[in-house]
């Protein structure tokens, strides 16, 4: 089990449906053979560029321990979820 | 040593050093502003100073940040 911290990007929407995206996620993460740390929510930031025609977006930061089979899922399913604009998994301490 | 035209280069050192900072984050935007450019480039060592394994760090950081939308990869 190692250590990684994943940042994602949701696009704007609704507190209520915000949730929703970071709660299903955050399941992904236990189901997947990972414990979550910490979710640190970072609320709505302007992009840096243009991401899928938005100007900005909600930062989200999951702390968790895991195994790479759990990156892979999360990085497959991220990829494919159109609500989030970018996200990036890296090994804590790195 | 003293060139014979021109300024004497000051002699530059590690920010992050003197600070004593052991790792730097994508994270911490605020501070890595200060190594890139106004067009969003990474400053080379020779400007920033940064002796070479922070610079490493800052080139890794930097990256990092640019990918999830925190910096630019390029200012027009
Ligand atoms: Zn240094």
């Amino acid at each position: 089990m190692k250590k990684y911290e994943l940042v994602f990007i949701i696009k704007p929407m609704e507190e209520e449906a915000l949730q929703a995206v970071i709660a299903k996620f955050e399941a992904m993460v236990t189901n997947n053979g990972g414990t979550m740390e910490k979710i640190d929510r970072w609320g709505k930031r302007r992009l840096a560029y243009l991401v899928k025609d938005f100007t900005e977006g909600y930062y989200c930061i999951f702390r968790f321990t895991g195994t790479p089979a759990t990156v892979a899922e999360l990085n497959r399913v991220m990829k494919i979820t159109d609500d989030i604009l970018r996200h990036m998994i890296v090994k804590e301490d790195e | 040593m003293r060139r014979e035209k021109g300024r004497r280069p000051r002699k530059k050192v590690c920010s992050f050093c003197v600070d004593k900072i052991e790792s730097i984050n994508y994270k911490e935007i605020g501070r890595l502003q200060r190594y890139v450019s106004e067009r969003g480039k990474i400053l080379p060592r020779r400007i920033s100073g940064n002796c070479a394994k922070h610079q490493r760090q800052v080139t890794l950081a930097v990256k990092r940040a640019r990918s999830i939308a925190l910096l630019p990869f390029t200012t027009e």
